[in-house]
């Protein structure tokens, strides 16, 4: 930290999964939140709240989320991980970012002004802004984050960044191959000198939510019935003992349902899901002996050998087709290649003088990269993969919430660099 | 621009706009020096005196964000005074050259390369301060980065010579002493790539084949000293054609050819083996010409009797000739060998020459043995006519080679053989 040295800018990340936000100069982003906005179509603007679950707990979320309503046409919009945490009727839940890129600007608008007022609780007229865009991004969407930024908030300065270059720096490197791997897609990139190559840029649509559905179909297909949590009641019938009902709620949208469902896996894939050291094969896997979780409604949950299925998926996508139920991905699968194949293509493009050098320094990024054993087993097939003269190296640091925010963390180091004052673009320009 | 050389020699700092090492480094270096230097030393007296500097920067920085946190603008200088000595070690800033229009027509116009192209290149270059595979990622055409920089290069040096009041102004300018050669860079990228390209799988594969292949020519090697050390002369002639020939594997084929024209009929295909193997086994890797020699020695000598060693390293040493070349280039290790193998025939005929004649004397009373004429014949050839003795002799597989003074001098050796060779 820098003892006073407040440069008072903040970055903000805002990812297909989760939006990072917070001052530069800090080692973590105080407001994390999902980028999923839940959207009720109505004219009434109060929320029908039957508020059955008295079992919610306020997840890990950092903020103190207070609704922000917006109307737009008839419109409301919620933001925020308690604000989502709440059933409505009819909330849909939609997502601004589609492969990667903007594709909804008001949802955008909405995020970012609940993380401005809600979580940070600042106003962005008096501070310069850092944006993180992915490297894919075209200049059109650049153009209409700057405008949205300047005229709608008024930021007196601002300056887009992109990930991977922000990731590089978090790690203290002008070159690297960087490996995002995030919530909707995993992107490979290498970054020379500070620029990111972008003829070199390879990204899959695999990533941490894809898992989870995988998850999530194979579960089902398996006869268990993941509740979200609105959907039961836990009632006491004798001392210390539940009995579970379910409650019907028929307004509950679709996908709203499963969001809370994917919650819930989401966890189970945290807690349990490890990479494989080989390729995953049934019969080998077989017999392995099962973990169990328990579900918020009280089910145990036996896990055997999806354990070890479901991230395989990165290694090998061609798995997705075993698992019943995902078949709509199916045509897409076979151009998806392994995540080692596609950090070999991706290295394989670049000029030759330095592959020897991206080799060498691969980082991991993202949230779906602290799975664990993904690194050693991804180091282990690159290096069987790659020439003998190559030394292959994969860096990730150790701490798994700095891998997840590895994007942001970049961008705050960045930000808060006294050289770096004048590479802010003011409104003028 | 000269501004910045001067600074650059006195050491004085450049002004915090320049010196980023981080992505997009703005080219606008060349402005507001003094005052910065100035104000630096005087920042440090006063040891960081806030008001004075937002002023001084306002005018400084061009990209000035409108904040008016002064809270944050107040440690600019001061973080950038100590960075100052580190970025400057490692920036180096590009004087790219720029043409106009008049001049790219006289000078600089390409079949492969339009002008918009080359424009776009140039300021590309300016952008990212020559990082060429930077540009060449951001060319909206997609060249290699080897075109690229065949293209600035050319253009900067067809400039150079241009702009030139005379040749010799330019010859020292660094663009001109060294120029870009396009297909050496282009050999060395392919070479590159395909060291780069063998995956380990293939790379252990190739390592086993390898090595397989060399003990099997070891082996082949010391079967074919152990069983004809009597082909040596042909042997050495395959040797010098070998050589002669070169390394590659054209030897083998080259040596097999050219062996049957001088090889007698059983030797014909060991010959060609022998040769073979040696030139394989040059081929694969770099080896200690001492040991292969040792080995070679072993190989040769390993059918007779370590008594008869002995013998021919006495020899050696009666004759003054090292056991171990003192010098073990390739001529003068094969001559070793050929030396070695010609003692060691010499002491075989000598002591086959006092078997006879024991077998002659005892044989005299009686015995109609055709053996004592050849013998004989033998005895009487050898030493005047050492080169008849050597057909002969070569026709009996038990005969170990020609027999030859060892001290006659090393070209009549090979004179001879040869004359021998044209005469078979």
């Amino acid at each position: 930290m820098y003892g006073g040295d407040e440069v008072s800018a903040i970055v903000v990340d805002l990812g297909s999964h989760t939006c990072k936000a917070g001052y530069a100069g800090e080692d973590a982003p105080k407001a994390v939140f999902p980028s999923v906005v839940g959207a009720v179509d109505g004219i009434e603007s109060m929320d029908v709240d039957v508020d059955s679950t008295k079992t919610i707990s306020s997840d890990d979320s950092k903020t103190n989320a207070v609704e922000s309503e917006k109307e737009k046409g008839k419109r409301k919009l919620y933001v925020g991980s308690q604000a989502l945490s709440y059933r409505r009727d009819h909330m849909e839940m939609l997502s601004p970012i589609k492969d990667g890129i903007v594709s909804d600007w008001d949802l955008v608008d909405n995020i970012w002004d609940h993380a401005f007022r809600s979580c940070l609780m600042i106003d962005p007229k008096e501070h310069p802004m850092l944006l993180a865009e992915p490297p894919m991004n075209t200049q059109q969407q650049r153009e209409k984050a700057a405008e949205l930024m300047f005229e709608k908030y008024k930021v007196p300065a601002l300056f887009m960044a992109k990930n991977p270059v922000l990731t590089s720096f978090a790690t203290g490197r002008a070159t690297s191959l960087v490996v995002d791997c995030g919530g909707g897609s995993t992107t490979i990139a290498p970054v020379h000198d500070g620029y990111v190559l972008q003829k070199a840029v390879i990204s899959a649509p695999i990533g941490g939510e894809f898992l989870t559905d995988c998850l999530l179909k194979s579960l089902e297909s398996k006869g268990i019935k993941i509740r979200p949590r609105y959907s039961f009641k836990r009632k006491e019938v004798r001392a210390g003992e539940f009995q579970v009902e379910d409650v019907n709620l028929p307004d509950t949208t679709e996908s709203y349902k499963l969001f809370c469902q994917r919650m819930i896996v989401g966890d189970i894939k945290d807690s349990i899901c490890r990479v494989p050291d080989t390729p995953y094969d049934d019969k080998s896997y077989s017999n392995i002996p099962t973990t169990s979780y328990e579900l918020p409604d009280g089910q145990m949950l036996e896990i055997g050998a999806d354990r070890f299925k479901v991230p395989d998926v990165m290694f090998n996508p061609s798995i997705v087709q075993t698992i019943p139920g995902m078949e709509k991905y199916s045509d897409m699968i076979p151009s998806v290649r392994g995540l080692p194949h596609m950090v070999m293509e991706s290295i394989n493009k670049c000029d030759v003088d330095i592959r020897r050098e991206l080799y060498s320094s691969i980082l991991l990024a993202g949230g779906t990269s602290s799975m664990q054993q993904l690194k050693e087993r991804l180091e282990k097939d690159l290096i069987e993969e790659s020439p003998h003269s190559a030394r292959v190296k994969v860096l990730a640091s150790g701490n798994t919430t700095e891998r997840r925010f590895s994007v942001w963390i970049g961008g705050s180091i960045l930000a808060s660099l006294g050289s770096f004052q004048q590479m802010w673009f003011s409104k003028s320009e | 621009m000269g501004g910045t050389d001067a600074k650059d020699i006195l050491g004085l700092p450049k002004t915090p706009l320049s010196l980023t090492q981080e992505k997009k480094s703005r080219p606008q270096k060349e402005s507001h020096r003094k005052p910065d230097g100035i104000s630096r030393e005087v920042y440090a007296l006063t040891g960081g005196v806030a008001p004075l500097m937002p002023s001084i920067d306002v005018t400084q920085l061009k990209r000035r964000p409108l904040a008016d946190e002064k809270v944050a603008w107040k440690w600019l200088p001061f973080t950038n005074s100590a960075r100052k000595d580190d970025l400057q070690l490692y920036h180096w800033s590009v004087d790219i050259l720029k043409y106009t229009d008049e001049e790219y027509e006289n000078h600089l116009t390409d079949p492969v390369w339009t002008k918009e192209e080359t424009d776009q290149l140039f300021e590309l270059c300016d952008r990212f301060d020559l990082r060429f595979t930077v540009i060449a990622d951001r060319f909206p055409l997609s060249r290699t980065v080897e075109e690229l920089k065949d293209r600035y290069y050319s253009v900067s040096r067809a400039l150079l010579r241009a702009r030139a009041q005379s040749p010799a102004d330019v010859a020292n300018h660094p663009l001109m002493k060294e120029p870009y050669d396009i297909t050496r860079d282009r050999e060395r990228k392919r070479a590159l790539t395909m060291v780069l390209s063998q995956s380990r799988h293939q790379e252990k594969k190739d390592a086993e084949i390898l090595a397989e292949a060399k003990r099997i020519t070891e082996m082949r090697l010391a079967a074919r000293r152990a069983e004809e050390p009597d082909v040596s002369a042909n042997e050495n002639v395959g040797l010098d054609r070998a050589d002669g020939v070169g390394i590659g594997r054209s030897v083998s084929p080259s040596s097999n050819s050219q062996l049957p024209a001088t090889a007698v009929a059983p030797s014909t295909l060991t010959m060609a083996d022998y040769a073979s193997t040696l030139a394989s086994l040059r081929m694969l890797h770099v080896y200690l010409r001492t040991y292969g020699l040792e080995q070679m020695v072993q190989a040769a000598s390993s059918a007779v009797g370590l008594r008869t060693i002995k013998r021919v390293e006495q020899t050696l040493q009666d004759l003054g000739v090292n056991l171990k070349p003192k010098v073990p280039t390739k001529t003068v290790c094969d001559e070793h060998l050929e030396l070695r193998k010609e003692i060691l025939t010499l002491l075989n005929l000598q002591k086959q020459l006092q078997y006879k004649e024991s077998e002659g004397s005892s044989h005299r009373e009686g015995s109609y043995a055709a053996m004592p004429d050849t013998p004989k014949d033998r005895v009487f050839a050898t030493d005047p006519f050492s080169f008849g003795a050597e057909r002969q002799i070569k026709k009996e597989p038990k005969r170990k080679g020609p027999g030859r003074q060892a001290d006659s001098p090393l070209p009549a050796h090979k004179r001879p053989r040869k004359m021998k060779a044209s005469d078979l």
